[in-house]
C-alpha cells in the first residue's frame, strides 16, 4: 500500500479536526497569551499588546521555583515507591497459576483505575485525618497533624494510591514475556531462588520499571485534586497554582506561562525516557 | 586428604543449600507482608468510607460510628446542587460516549490503512491528549472558547470531554486491528464482497469487544474528570465531581462519603459490565496499557 487515496483518508477527518480544533489551537492560544503583559484587574490579556517574556522570568524566582520542585520530588517519590512495591506483585500475578486468582487480581486492580480520583482523594484524606488514625500516625511519626511533612505524606499516600494500580497493571504485560525458565536453569545450576530473582529476574525487568515509572511519574505530575484537597494548602503542585492563577488572581498570562513550562517539562520527560527505554531494549 | 577436601565441600555446599533455603522462607514471608500492607492501604481507606457513611452522628467524628443510619443518603438525594451535577454528568457521559467512540473508531480503521510509519506519527497525535495534563487541556480550551465565544457551557464541557476521552476507543481498536489477519477480508473479497460489505461484515463484528470496551472507558473517563471540568463549569452547568470538590474544599462533609460509595458501587457494576462484554484477562494483556 504504497500510494494513499484520498478517500482512504475520510475516516481520519474528525479526529484530525478535533484534535487540531481543540488542542493544539487552543495550545498555541495558550502560547500567545503566556506572551501577553498581565494587566491587574483586566481578565486575560488585553488584544494588541506588545509580546513580554516577563511571565516566563517571573518563573525564574525562588519562590515559584519551589512549586515545581516540590511538584517533582513528591512525584518522584510516589512513582518510584509504586514500582519498588509494584514490581514483586506485578510478577506474582503474572506467574499465577490458578487463573480465577489471577482473573480477581486484575478485576480488582482495573476497578481501582476506574474509580474516581476524587472519590480515593476523600478516602485518604478520611483515613489520614482526624476521623481516621490522623492521631496516631501522626504521632507516631513524630509529626504535626498540621505540618507540612504531615501534609506531604497524605499526598504522597493519595498519589501512590493511584499509582500502584496502574503501576502493576502496567508492569504486567513486560513482566509477563520474563521467561520463568530462567530462573528455573538458574536454580538447577545450583543457586539459590531469591539469588535467581535478584540476578535474573531484576535486570531484565528494566522495561517494566521504567514503563511503570513514566506512567505513575506522568500522572503524578499533572495531579490536581490529590494535592488540593490533601495538601490543605501547605502543599501545592503546579496544576494547582495554574488553577490560582486563573480563579483567584485573574492572570491568565502567568496562567499560561506556567502551562507551557509543565507541558513542556513532561512531554520532554515522557518522550525522553521512551526514547531512552526503546534504545536500551534495542541495543 | 582428597577425601577430606571432598568432604569440606560437600559440607559447604550443604551450607550454602541451608542458607539459600532460609533465604527463600524468609523472601515468601516478606512477600505476603508485602501484599497484606498493599491491599490494606488500596482498601481500608475505601472499607472506611464505606461505614462512615452510615455514621448516625450529626457530625463527622471518630471513626467507628456508634450508630448507622441513611442520614447522609437522605441529604445527598434532597440537595438540588449535587442532583443537579449528577444530572449533567450523565448526560455529559452519555453523549460523550456515543461522540466519542465514533470519532475515535472512525480514526483507528483510518489508521490501519496507513503505511507503518504515518500510522505511528498519527497514533502518537491522537493519543497525546492522555499525556497532556487535564488542567493544561481545561485552560487551553477555556481561552479558546472565550476568543470563539462559544458560551454554552454544556458544549463547553463536551468538547474537552470528547477531547480526552477519543484515544481510549483508538487504543482498543487498533490494538483488535492490528491482531487481525488480513485473509479474513481476503477472503470476503474473493468471495466477491466489495471492500465497503466486507468491512461491515467481517472487520466491525470482529471489533465489537473492543469498541465496547472503548466505549466504557470513555463513559468512566468522562465521569470521573475534574481537572478539566473545573475550569469549563460554571452555576449553570457543572459535573459531580466539580461539586463535590468545591464541597470538599469547603469541609469534609459525610455526604461526600455518601457520595462516593455511590459512585463506588457504579464503579463495581461497570466493572461487571466490562468483564461480560470482553474479559478483563483481555482487557488488560491487549489494551489498557499498550499505546
Amino acid at each position: 500500500m504504497a500510494v494513499v487515496g484520498v478517500r482512504e483518508l475520510r475516516p481520519l477527518v474528525p479526529a484530525f479536526l478535533l484534535v487540531l480544533g481543540l488542542l493544539a489551537l487552543p495550545l498555541c492560544m495558550v502560547a500567545d497569551e503566556s506572551l501577553r503583559p498581565y494587566v491587574s484587574g483586566h481578565i486575560g490579556s488585553l488584544a494588541g499588546a506588545p509580546l513580554t517574556f516577563a511571565n516566563y522570568t517571573e518563573l525564574l524566582s525562588p519562590a515559584y521555583a519551589n512549586f515545581f520542585l516540590d511538584t517533582f520530588r513528591l512525584s518522584l517519590i510516589a512513582s518510584l515507591v509504586g514500582i519498588a512495591v509494584g514490581l514483586p506483585i506485578a510478577y506474582i500475578i503474572a506467574h499465577e497459576t490458578s487463573s480465577r486468582t489471577r482473573r480477581a487480581w486484575i478485576i480488582f486492580l482495573v476497578s481501582l483505575l476506574f474509580l474516581n480520583v476524587l472519590v480515593r482523594t476523600y478516602a485518604i484524606g478520611l483515613a489520614a485525618g482526624p476521623p481516621g488514625f490522623g492521631r496516631a500516625l501522626a504521632s507516631f511519626l513524630g509529626m504535626r497533624l498540621n505540618g507540612r511533612d504531615y501534609a506531604e505524606l497524605t499526598v504522597v499516600a493519595g498519589l501512590l494510591h493511584c499509582v500502584l494500580p496502574m503501576a502493576i497493571l502496567t508492569m504486567l504485560a513486560p513482566v509477563q514475556t520474563l521467561n520463568p525458565r530462567l530462573v528455573d536453569a538458574a536454580e538447577a545450576l545450583g543457586a539459590p531462588r531469591w539469588w535467581a530473582h535478584l540476578s535474573i529476574t531484576m535486570p531484565l525487568s528494566t522495561r517494566a520499571l521504567m514503563a511503570g515509572f513514566v506512567v505513575g511519574f506522568t500522572f503524578c505530575v499533572s495531579a490536581f485534586v490529590i494535592p488540593m484537597v490533601l495538601g490543605k494548602g501547605r502543599v501545592m503542585f503546579v496544576s494547582n497554582l495554574i488553577y490560582t492563577r486563573f480563579g483567584e488572581a485573574g492572570n491568565y498570562p502567568s496562567g499560561a506561562a506556567l502551562a507551557i513550562v509543565l507541558l513542556t517539562a513532561s512531554t520532554v520527560f515522557v518522550y525522553g525516557i521512551g526514547h531512552l527505554s526503546s534504545k536500551l531494549w534495542e541495543r | 586428604v582428597s577425601v577430606a577436601a571432598s568432604r569440606h565441600v560437600t559440607q559447604s555446599a550443604g551450607l550454602r543449600r541451608a542458607f539459600g533455603r532460609r533465604m527463600d522462607q524468609f523472601g515468601h514471608l516478606l512477600l505476603a507482608a508485602l501484599i497484606t500492607v498493599v491491599l490494606a492501604f488500596l482498601l481500608l481507606p475505601l472499607l472506611m468510607v464505606t461505614v462512615m457513611s452510615f455514621d448516625a452522628r450529626e457530625y463527622l467524628g471518630q471513626f467507628p460510628p456508634p450508630a448507622l443510619s441513611m442520614r447522609w443518603y437522605e441529604r445527598f438525594f434532597a440537595e438540588p446542587y449535587y442532583l443537579q451535577g449528577l444530572k449533567t454528568s450523565i448526560a455529559l457521559a452519555c453523549l460523550t460516549m456515543v461522540i466519542s467512540t465514533s470519532i475515535g473508531v472512525s480514526a483507528a480503521v483510518g489508521i490501519s490503512m496507513l503505511p507503518t510509519r504515518a500510522q505511528r506519527i498519527l497514533t502518537t497525535l491522537f493519543l497525546s491528549p492522555l499525556v497532556i495534563p487535564g488542567v493544561v487541556v481545561g485552560f487551553a480550551l477555556l481561552i479558546f472558547y472565550s476568543r470563539a465565544h462559544v458560551d454554552n457551557t454544556f458544549l463547553r464541557l463536551l468538547g474537552a470531554h470528547v477531547l480526552i476521552t477519543f484515544p481510549y476507543s483508538i487504543r482498543t481498536v487498533l490494538a483488535t486491528l492490528s491482531g487481525l489477519r488480513p485473509s479474513y477480508v481476503e477472503a470476503a473479497l474473493s468471495l466477491g464482497a466489495t471492500e465497503r460489505r466486507a468491512f461491515w461484515t467481517v472487520t466491525v463484528p470482529l471489533l465489537k469487544t473492543s469498541i465496547g470496551a472503548g466505549a466504557v472507558f470513555a463513559f468512566v473517563f468522562s465521569f470521573d474528570d475534574v481537572a478539566a471540568s473545573m475550569f469549563l463549569s460554571d452555576p449553570t452547568a457543572y459535573t459531580l465531581p466539580v461539586a463535590l470538590l468545591s464541597m470538599m474544599y469547603a469541609n469534609f462533609d459525610l455526604v461526600i462519603a455518601a457520595a462516593s460509595l455511590l459512585q463506588i458501587v457504579m464503579t463495581v457494576l461497570l466493572m461487571l459490565v466490562l468483564d461480560a462484554i470482553v474479559g478483563m484477562d483481555r482487557v488488560v494483556g491487549t489494551s489498557v496499557y499498550k499505546a
